[in-house]
């Protein structure tokens, strides 16, 4: 997967916010055909083959952000201003949650194990001895991989002491935990939707930006316009995104054109309360492991891919669900709108809670919107969270390992101890486990599911990177006076 | 006579930390400790650069001079530089 600091990820944000200033301007129907000019402008020095092919991205850019499904309605000689005219008209359906753009697709050759120069043709010749196809031969006292019985396991690579060995792979391809991405006839890059869990994967690791998520800001900047009352539920994920603290974060969404901010941590507890006495429930009554339920990519794997799990994971819904249904009760004459790190909150929202939650967007949308609207986290005043004394840990969640941890916080003990086993980040490995798991059981009894390697805090529509958004949690953990 | 430190702010206004200013708040993992020994960093609030339109974010000032699009590495050799001339 691509580092977080990458020019694509900064020009993305650039894009966003471009986008936004016009929205808020009322000018972006008019100015929408200029933006790919402005912000590639002639002078520009393309990191693409021209800066004609970067406007062109820069076009199909705006497009997903403004929800448009480009892998179907894409067409080249309509104006960019009138795809936008129809998005401020009537709203995208939000599924398929990810499009592809084939005009940035590089069409990347297959996956492939290739030796260099740096082969020193040594005497141990570990790369032969491992290979367990023999696909390596020496040609002229330099070891050559014999293409046609490579199976591409990769153990030439590890073994060889010169590293000479490169792994040159297909970055989309090789992320997608369900192998959902495939090439086309044409050797472009092409989404199996049915397949697809929502994990958001190939979007970070393609590096030339061609598979996007279709944006659901749209719809949520319409609703702030229209003046209508906006809740606004902040993923627990969110401590560490920002500049500030939680509770001028909270001052700066409401400046930002929201009614009111609730915690997603505040349903978490419901969550951790359930999944506690449930597992109590399975332990007493052997009757095997649980996971969790709270990852809406894992729910997804589940329901497509891994159909045995059904009965194994929780009952319980996700803090998100849970804390859409306490924002209902509190305010009935408000809408709803998720703020998080995750793709696949769309997915869910739109497959379980389409009546309860009426938008969801990331932590990066939020950000271009502070951004285009001028908006400081830092200088706000504070405003009150309110008694989050009870559910203050469970912004734990958005850490691997924290929601295991908040469920055995809220376990009634009894002399039982539950064993916890994490599985921290989905990948073909991981699935691949996961699926043996219907024959062998894992040797515990809760099973912690998180799609993103460390957890929400490294989801696809985060910020900062998530050792930094780490080290921030844990300075704003200390500076929290008596807390649990 | 004792060297004064380098006096380094790294801006935190939204905009800088949300177009990169936030990775160079984990300096202790790329710059030099011997560089960092020599320095006083800390984050401040927005510098205003922004607005004043020139330059792009992140902004970063040493020694009140300010320097703005600053990455990881031109944070390095800027700290260096301003190191060796203090």
């Amino acid at each position: 997967m691509l580092e977080l600091n990458n020019q694509y990820t900064l020009m993305k944000r650039k894009i966003d916010t471009e986008v936004l200033k016009c929205f808020f301007d009322d000018t972006l129907v008019e100015q929408a055909d200029r933006l790919p000019f402005e912000i590639i402008p002639k002078t520009r020095t393309p990191f693409r083959c021209c800066i004609y092919k970067e406007r062109a991205m820069v076009r199909y850019r705006i497009m997903a952000l403004a929800g448009i499904n480009i892998e179907r309605d894409d067409d080249e000689e309509k104006p960019l201003s009138e795809y936008i005219s129809e998005v401020m008209e009537e709203d995208k359906p939000p599924l398929p949650l990810l499009t592809t753009i084939i005009t940035g697709c590089s069409g990347c050759p297959k996956s492939q194990y290739r030796i260099s120069d740096g082969c020193r043709g040594c005497f141990a010749r570990p790369c032969m001895s491992n290979c367990p196809k023999d696909a390596i031969v020496f040609i002229n006292g330099q070891a050559h991989i014999q293409e046609d019985r490579c199976i591409r396991c990769g153990k030439c690579m590890e073994v060889c002491p010169f590293h000479a060995v490169v792994h040159i792979p297909v970055p989309c391809e090789e992320a997608c935990p369900v192998d959902a991405v495939t090439k086309n006839e044409q050797g472009f890059v092409e989404i199996e939707h049915d397949k697809c869990i929502g994990c958001g994967k190939c979007v970070r690791s393609c590096p030339f930006g061609a598979i996007v998520e279709r944006s659901g800001l749209f719809p949520v900047l319409k609703m702030l316009k229209r003046g209508e009352k906006v809740v606004a539920m902040i993923a627990p994920a969110i401590e560490g995104q920002f500049p500030g603290t939680l509770e001028q974060l909270k001052a700066a969404i409401i400046k930002a054109g929201f009614q009111d901010v609730v915690e997603v941590a505040e349903g978490a507890e419901t969550t951790a309360i359930n999944e506690a006495n449930e597992l109590y429930k399975k332990i007493s009554e052997n009757e095997g492991f649980m996971t969790t339920s709270c990852c809406p990519s894992y729910m997804e794997l589940v329901d497509i891919h891994i159909p045995y799990l059904k009965t194994r994971r929780s009952d319980a819904l996700s803090p998100m669900g849970y804390t859409a249904k306490l924002v209902r009760e509190k305010y009935p004459d408000c809408r709803s709108v998720f703020i998080g790190p995750c793709l696949a909150k769309k997915v869910e929202a739109a497959k379980r809670y389409r009546n309860d939650i009426d938008g969801v967007i990331t932590f990066a949308e939020l950000a271009s919107i502070f951004v285009a609207k001028g908006i400081d986290v830092r200088e706000m005043e504070a405003a009150s969270l309110g008694d989050t004394s009870s559910f203050g840990d469970c912004r734990e969640f958005a850490v691997s390992s924290g929601v295991a941890a908040c469920v055995m916080r809220r376990f009634k003990e009894e002399g039982k101890s539950p064993r916890i086993m994490p599985i921290n980040g989905l990948d073909k490995k991981t699935v691949r486990l996961m699926k043996t798991w219907e024959k062998r059981a894992p040797e515990a009894d809760l099973v912690e599911v998180m799609a993103c390697e460390g957890g929400c805090i490294a989801g696809p529509g985060t910020i900062v990177k998530p050792a930094l958004a780490l080290k921030l949690r844990n300075a704003a953990k200390t500076a929290r006076p008596a807390a649990k | 006579m004792k060297k004064s430190k380098v006096k380094v702010r790294i801006c935190l206004g939204t905009a800088c930390f949300v177009q990169g200013g936030a990775d160079l708040l984990l300096y202790n993992d790329f710059v030099d400790p011997a560089i960092l020994a020599e320095c006083e960093i800390e984050g401040c609030s927005c510098l205003d650069e922004c607005k004043v339109g020139n330059g792009s974010a992140p902004y970063v000032s040493i020694n009140d001079k300010v320097y703005s699009g600053v990455n990881q590495d031109m944070f390095c050799k800027l700290l260096a530089e301003a190191v060796k001339n203090a």
